[in-house]
């Protein structure tokens, strides 16, 4: 607990330090959506069909939790590796793996709160409100995040050894939007994919108010188990291998 | 105790450590010293955790640095390359993130760092990102994680790097001063002989990966050459057998062209080469006789070991 508060201590000094490019980051996630729903509220409109617009809104959100839950350990490895301190980092008696874990939970705690801010901002905007049950998005996004934490450390260790991976990353972050777009329940082989399970749950029944059914929760802690252990175990190996060939922080 | 134990590390074919033992004893300031690739570096990441070795093994208190990462709570360390600190942070908060990534917290953690804050002299760029600060200041306050949260054992690796000399005295003053009262540990890698010198016990001087000297810096100095004899000749220069002859006592020389250097270690030994240079009656472009400093005198050490092992 006490490195995820001091990894949220670490995130409020940055914000606040850098608290134009807070901003401007918030505006320009705000703006995108917008251009987006404007966009696409036309065609379904004209098609009379709410339910997609709800969706749109509804996936949207579950995509900006999803790239940072994704996104904060990776963009830090990345960063740290490149330009910072990745060494003392490596230097935490909890173990990297244990920190970056931490920080991933610092980030998706105020994202969260970035996502149900952002949610009333846009119902707002765009005079389209939805009735979501927030209490029950938080628990199974809570419960479905360890898979992205663990298919990001997947990147890290890639990171470690191969040092510049920007590619990749940025084109998995464009893979998570279909992650959150396709239905991973009931089972079939999406459900397999990180999140996918998650995702569709978290729509079920935060929006669309279906039943709460068990096997759906089981496959998305398995799926969570899963993808965090062979993250973890993917990043060892690469860890190691780093450290047999002295990489880690050489750039 | 730190303990290295026959620590190994090969590259391929090229050997970075070969069994490599040293111990580092509560509160003892210890140099580590070689040429650039000697395998300091090596070392120094080796017991941070950031390097596997092939063979022999690091203990604190006799356990195995392996078994766990629990005793880099007790480690802190300046690596070189400047990547030692959050360039988008100050250096109080640095140094407060850092010692709470190891559990440490509370008012004597940040008496502490406001302290080692005004004895680095850092207190005029106190509202300074780290990436707003010069090199030497940025050296300063890598220096200030590490010690803030005093740990056992501090590694500093170039830790004079960018420092001028006001600050490379503070900087002696707070490692005697941390070693003597909170019996905190210091390995120290520098080129700076001089500092090296005035604050370490014990010398461990490393050459491609082999433990070339291990001794206080007395019995290191001892080894070393107290003085340098530079001649140039004009044309011919002394026959090189009898060049050998006039030097008794202990002395090295090298011959490059015109040139004769000659190492040596008392003033009297000079005598009866210039005595011979006049009788022979050969003409001198230069001559110059110079006290060794430290760090000429160790290269002189590096560079006999290097042709005897040739």
């Amino acid at each position: 607990m006490n490195l995820v508060i001091n990894e949220l201590k670490l995130q409020w000094i940055e914000m606040r330090q850098y608290w134009f490019e807070t901003i401007t980051s918030l505006g320009f996630l705000l703006v995108m959506f917008l251009g987006v729903f404007f966009g696409i509220k036309g065609f379904v409109l004209q098609q009379g069909d709410n339910q997609t617009l709800d969706s749109l809104i509804f996936g949207f959100l579950l995509w900006t939790f999803a790239s940072t839950a994704y996104g904060s350990i990776t963009r830090s490895v990345i960063e740290d590796t490149q330009k910072g301190y990745i060494e003392q980092l490596f230097m935490c008696p909890k173990g990297f793996v244990g920190l970056m874990l931490s920080r991933s939970l610092a980030d998706i705690i105020p994202s969260l709160i970035t996502v149900t801010l952002m949610a009333y901002l846009v119902m707002f905007i765009t005079g389209n409100w939805l009735n979501i049950n927030f209490l029950a998005m938080y628990a199974i996004l809570l419960l479905s995040a360890p898979s992205l934490v663990g298919f990001a450390l997947i990147l890290c260790g890639l990171t470690l050894v191969y040092k510049k991976i920007e590619t990749v990353s940025a084109v998995l972050s464009l893979l998570l939007m279909g992650l959150v777009a396709i239905d991973g329940l009931p089972f079939n082989a999406f459900s397999l994919l990180p999140f996918a399970s998650g995702a569709t749950m978290a729509k079920n029944i935060a929006l669309l108010n279906e039943p709460f059914i068990m096997t759906h929760l089981l496959i998305v802690c398995a799926n969570s188990l899963v993808y965090l252990g062979f993250g973890i175990m993917i990043f060892r190996f690469f860890e190691k291998k780093a450290k047999r060939l002295n990489l880690i922080g050489q750039y | 105790m730190l303990s290295v134990k026959g620590l190994t590390k090969n590259y391929g074919d090229n050997t970075a450590l070969n069994e490599v033992s040293f111990n580092l004893a509560k509160g003892e300031i210890v140099a580590l010293l070689g040429a650039n690739g000697c395998g300091k570096t090596t070392t120094v990441n080796s017991i941070c955790g950031l390097i596997d070795w092939d063979d022999g093994d690091i203990t604190i208190d006799g356990m195995s640095i392996k078994q766990s990462n629990a005793y880099k709570k007790q480690i802190g360390a300046v690596l070189g390359g400047c990547r030692n600190t959050n360039w988008r942070l100050k250096a109080k908060q640095n140094a407060e993130y850092f010692a709470r990534l190891r559990g440490f917290k509370g008012p004597a953690l940040k008496e502490k760092i406001s302290s080692l804050h005004t004895a680095l002299g850092l207190d005029e760029h106190e509202n300074k990102e780290i990436l707003k600060l010069s090199t030497g200041n940025k050296q300063k306050a890598a220096l200030l994680s590490a010690l803030s949260y005093s740990p056992e054992y501090v590694l500093l690796d170039e830790p004079t790097l960018g420092l001028d000399f006001q600050t490379v005295d503070s900087l002696k003053a707070i490692i005697e001063q941390e070693a003597k009262q909170s019996g905190q540990s210091f390995l120290v890698t520098s080129h700076d002989l001089g500092f090296i010198e005035d604050i370490c016990e014990r010398v461990i001087v490393l050459d491609k990966g082999n433990l070339l000297f291990e001794g206080d810096v007395t019995a290191l100095k001892q080894k070393l050459y107290a003085y340098e004899l530079v001649i140039e000749y004009q044309d011919n220069r002394l026959d090189d057998s009898l060049t050998a002859s006039l030097w008794n006592q202990r002395s090295e020389i090298f011959h490059d062209g015109q040139r004769t250097i000659i190492k040596y270690d008392t003033p009297e030994q000079v005598t009866s080469f210039i005595s011979a240079i006049h009788s022979h009656d050969l003409p001198v472009a230069e001559l110059q006789v110079n006290r060794l400093s430290m760090e000429r005198a160790y290269q002189t050490l590096i560079n006999t070991t290097q042709e005897a092992s040739a």
